[in-house]
């Protein structure tokens, strides 16, 4: 099955690709194939940008990225892919290719005419999926060097402090 | 004077730092030779290693001219690295390679504990690179964000690698994996984060503890096994090597990331 646009999920926003081009199942596995999606020049006439959203500030991104993490879709997210995606129509269910299982149900259930491919239904999608991660940076508009490094930094620090539940400054309270 | 160092390496003058065939890594020869990484954070250790102060002069060491008005003597602090705390400072020693990492690389560093190795990685790929530091267990994950704070080129991720895909707002595209899990799916849990996060022809170094995987078998052919499991997530085996004797029964396994199959 051919997918139609791609959720890309990162440390400073989401985005939605359009997929113009794709490799069919079969051959997904050559060399060559393999190459294209390396290639920013080649790769970047395969997908295009149709949004993307950045977080407003550290805390919406913690919040997405915990909702991420469990497969939830956010409200940020909802909107975003409400804005982005083909309305609704009885004729043709869009596919989307999103990374994550339990997101893609998720999605199913909130937006019935969209039908999710995972990476893991898809090696197509999969590759695509990791194209974006490789590019990322060059391909969403408006970012400059650095800046998903500094956010990835950022928001892995407050991910992983509200993890370790206890605080991270304090030594353990022994008992007596 | 420079507080720190009892013995061995006292002092500083007598030692002369050279280059490792890796890069980013450096040898400490003195009166013993000592394995040393430049310290990203000059003045500080991060669990008690000793530091080494080396003065260069100005006119030898090309990179420091980088303005007219520079002293003629700079200094330049490294950390030893101890082979017997570090399985890949052991896997260096005996001889690897390839270590896949080097200065600017981006590392998925699985299974981090408290991250005194991955200080190391740390300095090895320095300002330019990134250590995405995977650790599962609360009580050392704590440790690992506070060595974090301090070293900008480390991400701290408190989750489990089983589940890759939990952290994947965190994490870019990856030079190199290295894990050091000792858990009896270790080629598995490599292989699901190389799907997702390592670039095609990217290296993957694993360091595997044989009784954690199977204590009843021959270490060897527990290595064996282990080897056919990584071909099996398209992991291409370049080279294995016991860490003796540093550990025992511990081998360092090194390979490349093919996805494209023809």
């Amino acid at each position: 099955m051919s997918v139609d646009y791609l959720l890309h999920e990162s440390s400073v926003g989401y985005a939605v690709f359009k997929v113009r081009m794709q490799a069919d199942t079969v051959g997904n596995r050559l060399k060559e194939v393999q190459e294209q999606s390396q290639d920013l020049a080649k790769f970047g006439k395969m997908v295009e940008l149709v949004s993307f959203a950045p977080f407003q500030g550290a805390s919406q991104a913690l919040e997405n990225a915990n909702e991420i993490s469990e497969g939830i879709v956010s409200e940020y997210l909802k909107t975003v892919l409400e804005a982005n995606l083909p309305k609704a129509s009885k004729k043709k269910k869009t596919t989307l290719g999103v990374t994550d299982r339990n997101l893609a149900g998720s999605i199913k259930a909130e937006f019935p005419n969209v039908d999710c491919e995972t990476g893991e239904t898809s090696e197509v999608v999969a590759d695509l999926l990791r194209g974006l991660r490789l590019h990322a940076g060059k391909l969403l508009k408006g970012l400059q060097d650095g800046d998903v490094e500094r956010a990835q930094l950022g928001l892995g620090h407050a991910y992983s402090r509200a993890k370790v539940k206890f605080s991270v400054q304090k030594n353990d309270n022994h008992i007596i | 004077a420079r507080g720190g160092g009892g013995f061995g390496a006292k002092g500083g003058q007598k030692v002369i730092i050279e280059p490792h065939r890796h890069a980013g890594v450096f040898i400490a020869r003195g009166k013993e030779d000592l394995l040393v990484t430049k310290n990203l954070t000059p003045g500080e250790a991060v669990y008690g290693e000793k530091r080494i102060s080396v003065e260069t002069s100005a006119a030898t060491s090309g990179a420091a001219a980088l303005d007219g008005n520079v002293p003629a003597v700079t200094k330049t602090e490294y950390r030893v690295w101890n082979p017997f705390r570090s399985k890949l400072a052991a896997g260096i020693l005996g001889g690897m390679e390839d270590i896949y990492m080097k200065p600017g690389s981006k590392v998925l560093y699985i299974g981090a504990a408290s991250g005194t190795s991955v200080s190391h990685v740390a300095d090895i790929v320095g300002p330019t690179g990134t250590v995405f530091a995977v650790e599962f267990s609360h009580r050392s994950g704590r440790d690992l964000i506070n060595m974090a704070t301090h070293r900008t080129n480390v991400i701290p991720i408190i989750e489990d690698a089983r589940h890759p895909l939990k952290y994947r707002m965190l994490v870019s595209m990856v030079d190199c994996i290295f894990a050091d899990v000792a858990q009896p799916d270790q080629a598995r849990i490599v292989g699901l984060n190389a799907h997702l996060f390592l670039k095609t022809g990217g290296g993957v170094v694993i360091s595997i503890k044989a009784s954690c995987i199977d204590s009843t078998a021959a270490p060897e052919a527990v290595f064996a096994r282990e080897v056919v499991k990584l071909r099996e997530e398209r992991i291409k085996p370049k080279e294995q090597l016991t860490l003796e004797p540093f550990e025992r029964d511990h081998a360092m396994v090194a390979g490349i990331y093919t996805r494209s199959t023809a």
